[in-house]
């Protein structure tokens, strides 16, 4: 793994006595696509100002390349930040925008026009010089955003939701742009949203946070195949998340009916949550399979059908490229290597640690 | 229904628009009526226009309010403008409360913000004039800079603030090139409103102003108090433009920003930039060619000044002049109507007056509250050698050391008989109370005269305050009322001159006068005996040009200039050498004038009463006058 570039020690944040973040912390490395996903609230936005240098953590460090910055202001950091509505200078044009920066470090109008040109080619929008900022789309706007940040040649980018407010269609080119960005610039971005599909998309590395506490870190495939506990569970994607007992290693009684699983080490009878993503849960003909129910709801979403199937006594959410017609008697079938078991929180501290929905 | 053929619709729009300008076009009308009458169309004219202009009071005046309003918008444009941004950045809570503060000066009535801020100015012990008014006027202009600026504010993401500190800028210019930029609009929105409201403002100007400084608004309100002058519309109508000119440009601007707000066009930064261009270059250029115009005045005068306070029409106003042109100093000059108005206007705002002329009573009570300073006799050579010692004598029935006051006029009451009418010899109040002259008798409409007669008539002071003469002295008054014509003051005068009625109590000084008018006419001084008064010079314990006041004294005690104040106000003058020089013997001789040591002999000066003293006339006068 590539060397440490910024690392939040300790790290703790309250407004107005409300605890935002507490003992957070958190080390992300050179060149890495790292993003801190969880719901609004949840204190990503407030760890990213923090490395911006927009708040002062109460307590903790903020160690940048090996260097305390926890007090530097923010325009002496060496990183730039895309904020979530673009914010360009609406009375400056496009090269007056994206120049701001390299004006205050006096470079030579050459080299200012050469970064201007190189910017604008990097995202896609030869020609927009002097164009005002109000007379571009909201993508448009976002990318030149993003030139105006990078052309600063930061270490760091940092991005607050920067897609949060362009539509769905734009929002999907514009994650494909950014990956494309990340890889031809080299440079490390720390990128916050709460969209869990933007950040399985783009990032190399996903940090889940939830009330001030990071969740489950981890690369998107084990975040999603291995939620650590039912928040991340549920947060990442469409779950069955259930209450179960751990009859013996690799035995789990679900619903009162016992499935063979993968996992082990949890003791006997002892109380678990299960996870079963919805395309793993198999409907297989009445008496194939091992709970028997009855669809309930079915919608068609293009790629598979979304179907509700009421079995044990509940609902289970199932993704499948078949259709089974409502009211249809099915059997439930699951694969023992797609049964996600997790440890039941058992204090009132692991409780506050975010097992609570958003 | 269509809506524009309802006819009653523009009939209404139509009577609202002539009431509200009605008025104004009037006003406008006769700034341009050649004829000075309100009622009669004199043709057209520039005239009242170019007079103006050549006012130099007027300008000085204009000047000041333009200085005034100039430097008020600067202030509390950068004040309110930095107070907005700061509210932005507080708590809700904290916001709404000090807002609530900052909005009272708007909210307040201009009288209690007036007052309030008077009262402040002069426990701070701060001298009222420019300084003063300018700090009112930046105090009430601050809430409409934060009215404009405020709501722009909030608009405004902090983000785009954050990314310029992001991209490297340090804190202020990062401010300067995102904030300001955004908020230009609403600021001189903001500022243009709190120009006018400044050019605008009366009440708070009128009471932090102090003596001898003037802005247009309350220098049309002294000349109002005169009569108006043709002049005074052509100011009015050209505040009136001016007025609503910033007015519209304001409103221009809000237009402008909130276009910007919803949807800003790559040119309309162009235009705002344009029109706030023009909007500076004209007032500055404006501001510059009125300081220029008032260089001479407002600036060069500062240090030589002193401030006179002087009862109405009791000097020579040449006397002023030569005063000016021989010692250099600017005479500043206010006038009052009754001692009682100068007492309460020197007692409640602690007005800057150098050098005051009350009466003898008054000089009494002054001294008493520690309202005056001692003389520094040395600096009044003129006063030693040339008024005569008997008036320092009289003097000190108010003045016991002689420290206060110089004397400056004095005079008798007495009877001021028509010899047409009255065919027999005057010699007594008594024949005040005669009924063959029933409705021919006019009295003095004041307290102190109307008993003054009663007491002296009974051989009693005139100073008494003993319940029971006062008691007699009420019944006679009131016995003689149904002989009475009027209780009058000026009229006496006009009065007689015009045959109107046989017998009245006048003073000395305007019985000179009407012997001039009408021949018939003699004045008497009763043997009972009657009022000597005397009027003085004093200074005022919070001058500030005491040398030039001294000066001031000293040079009305000058025999020449004594005597052109004797020929113009026609009282008479304690100035020994001066009555020598009186051209016309009659009067030189005169006995009205200038009455032998005998007759001085029997008459007395008032002396104050006091609290329970005064209680004791205002009653019995109520009694008297309605019995009338």
């Amino acid at each position: 793994m590539s060397k440490e570039l910024i690392s939040l020690s300790h790290i703790s944040k309250s407004y107005d006595g409300q605890l935002i973040l507490d003992d957070l912390n958190l080390v992300i490395h050179e060149n890495e696509f790292m993003t801190l996903l969880g719901p609004s609230g949840c204190g990503k936005t407030t760890t990213l100002r923090i490395i911006g240098g927009f708040e002062t953590p109460d307590q903790g460090k903020v160690i940048f390349d090996g260097q305390d910055i926890t007090a530097l202001a923010p325009n002496k950091r060496q990183l730039n930040t895309v904020f979530q509505k673009y914010a360009l200078f609406t009375h400056m044009d496009i090269a007056d925008n994206i120049a701001f920066g390299l004006r205050i470090k006096n470079k030579t109008d050459q080299y200012i026009k050469d970064k201007i040109q190189y910017a604008l080619k990097l995202v896609n929008l030869e020609g927009y010089e002097h164009r005002m900022p109000d007379s571009l789309s909201g993508g448009q706007q976002q990318r030149i955003a993003i030139a105006r940040a990078i052309v600063n040649e930061p270490k760091v980018l940092l991005l607050d939701e920067p897609l949060g407010a362009l539509d769905l269609k734009l929002r999907q080119d514009m994650q494909y742009e950014l990956i494309r960005l990340k890889k031809e610039l080299g440079i490390t971005f720390i990128y916050v949203t709460h969209d869990q599909e933007e950040a399985l998309t783009m990032s190399d590395h996903i940090v889940v946070m939830n009330q001030g506490y990071i969740q489950q870190e981890g690369t998107p495939e084990d975040i999603y195949n291995e939620p650590e506990n039912a928040f991340v569970a549920d947060f990442i994607g469409d779950s069955n998340i259930i209450t179960a007992t751990m009859v013996k290693d690799e035995l789990v009684r679900i619903l009162g009916h016992e499935f063979p699983c993968v996992d082990k080490g949890f003791g006997t009878e002892k109380p678990v949550d299960v996870v079963i993503r919805p395309e793993d849960v198999e409907l297989v003909p009445r008496g194939q399979g091992a709970i028997p129910g009855v669809v309930s709801h079915i919608i068609f979403k293009g790629v598979h059908y979304e179907m509700e199937v009421q079995a044990g006594g509940f609902e289970w959410l199932v993704h499948s490229t078949k259709e089974s017609p409502v009211g249809t008697e099915v059997d439930i079938r699951v694969d023992p290597f797609n049964i996600q078991v997790m440890n039941k929180p058992a204090s009132e501290d692991e409780q506050a640690l975010g097992v609570e929905e958003a | 229904m269509n809506r524009k053929t309802n006819p009653v619709e523009k009939i209404y729009m139509g009577i609202i628009f002539l009431f509200m300008y009605a008025p104004i076009v009037t006003l406008i009308v006769l700034s341009f009526n050649k004829s000075k009458s309100r009622a009669k169309w004199g043709g057209f004219t520039f005239q009242w226009y170019l007079n103006l202009v050549q006012d130099s009071e007027v300008l000085n005046a204009m000047a000041n309010t333009l200085i005034i309003a100039l430097i008020a918008t600067i202030v509390s444009t950068v004040i309110g403008t930095a107070a907005s941004v700061a509210l932005t950045g507080m708590k809700r809570r904290t916001r709404s409360l000090i807002m609530g503060v900052t909005n009272i000066p708007m909210i307040n009535a201009d009288i209690v913000t007036g007052i309030s801020l008077m009262l402040l100015f002069k426990v701070l012990h701060f001298d009222a004039g420019f300084i003063t008014v300018l700090i009112a006027h930046i105090t009430f202009d601050i809430p409409y800079v934060m009215l404009s600026v405020l709501p722009r504010m909030k608009t405004i993401s902090p983000s785009v603030y954050e990314a310029a500190l992001d991209l490297g800028a340090e804190p202020f210019f990062a401010f300067r090139r995102t904030i300001l930029p955004d908020l230009a609009p609403a600021i001189i929105s903001g500022s243009l409103m709190a120009f006018t409201m400044s050019i605008d403002d009366f009440i708070i100007t009128y009471f932090t102003k102090g003596s001898g400084f003037d802005t247009l608004s309350t220098k049309i309100y002294s000349e109002v108090k005169r009569g108006i002058r043709p002049e005074i519309y052509a100011l009015s109508a050209i505040i009136f433009v001016a007025v609503l000119i910033l007015l519209l440009l304001s409103d221009r601007m809000k237009l402008q920003s909130g276009k910007l707000a919803s949807r800003a066009r790559a040119g309309g930064n162009e235009k705002i930039k344009k029109i706030g261009g023009i909007v500076a270059l004209a007032g500055v250029s404006l501001a510059i060619i009125l300081m220029a115009l008032a260089f001479g005045g407002v600036f060069s005068k500062k240090s030589t000044q002193v401030f006179v306070y002087n009862a109405g029409e009791y000097i020579d106003p040449e006397v002023i002049e030569l005063f000016q042109k021989e010692t250099g100093i600017e005479v500043v000059y206010d006038e009052f109507e009754s001692n009682e108005i100068m007492y309460a206007k020197i007692a409640s705002d602690g007005a800057a007056y150098d050098v005051l002329c009350p009466s003898d009573y008054m000089i009494a009570k002054m001294i008493s509250n520690d309202m005056l300073m001692k003389l520094d006799w040395p600096e009044l050579p003129n006063a030693q050698n040339y008024i005569g010692r008997q008036y320092y004598e009289s003097a000190q029935a108010f003045d016991p050391s002689n420290e206060y006051a110089v004397p400056y006029c004095w005079g008798t009451v007495g009877i001021l008989y028509n010899r047409e009418m009255v065919h027999e010899s005057v010699n007594s109040w008594d024949i005040l109370w005669n009924p063959k002259y029933k409705g021919e008798i006019l009295m003095q409409d004041s307290i102190r005269d109307a008993f003054m007669v009663a007491l002296a008539r009974r051989g009693y002071s005139i100073n008494s305050v003993d319940p029971d003469e006062i008691n007699t002295a009420t019944a006679d008054l009131i016995e003689q009322a149904p002989l009475v014509q009027a209780y009058v003051i000026d009229q006496v005068r006009d009065k007689m001159i015009g045959n109107e009625a046989a017998l009245g109590v006048i003073y000395s000084g305007e019985a000179i006068y009407t012997r001039r008018e009408n021949e018939n006419l003699e004045y008497v001084i009763p043997d009972e005996g009657s009022n000597v008064w005397i009027d003085g010079w004093v200074i005022s314990r919070d001058a500030r040009n005491i040398e030039n006041a001294l000066a001031w004294i000293d040079f009305l005690c000058r025999p020449e200039i004594a005597l052109m104040n004797f020929e113009y106000i026609t009282y008479s003058t304690p100035n020994l050498a001066a009555q020598e020089m009186i051209e016309d013997e009659e009067i030189r001789n005169s006995k009205v004038a200038f009455p032998d040591d005998e007759t001085l002999s029997r008459c007395d000066t008032y002396v104050s009463l006091g609290e329970e003293g005064d209680r004791l006339y205002n009653e019995a006068w109520k009694k008297v006058k309605s019995a009338d």
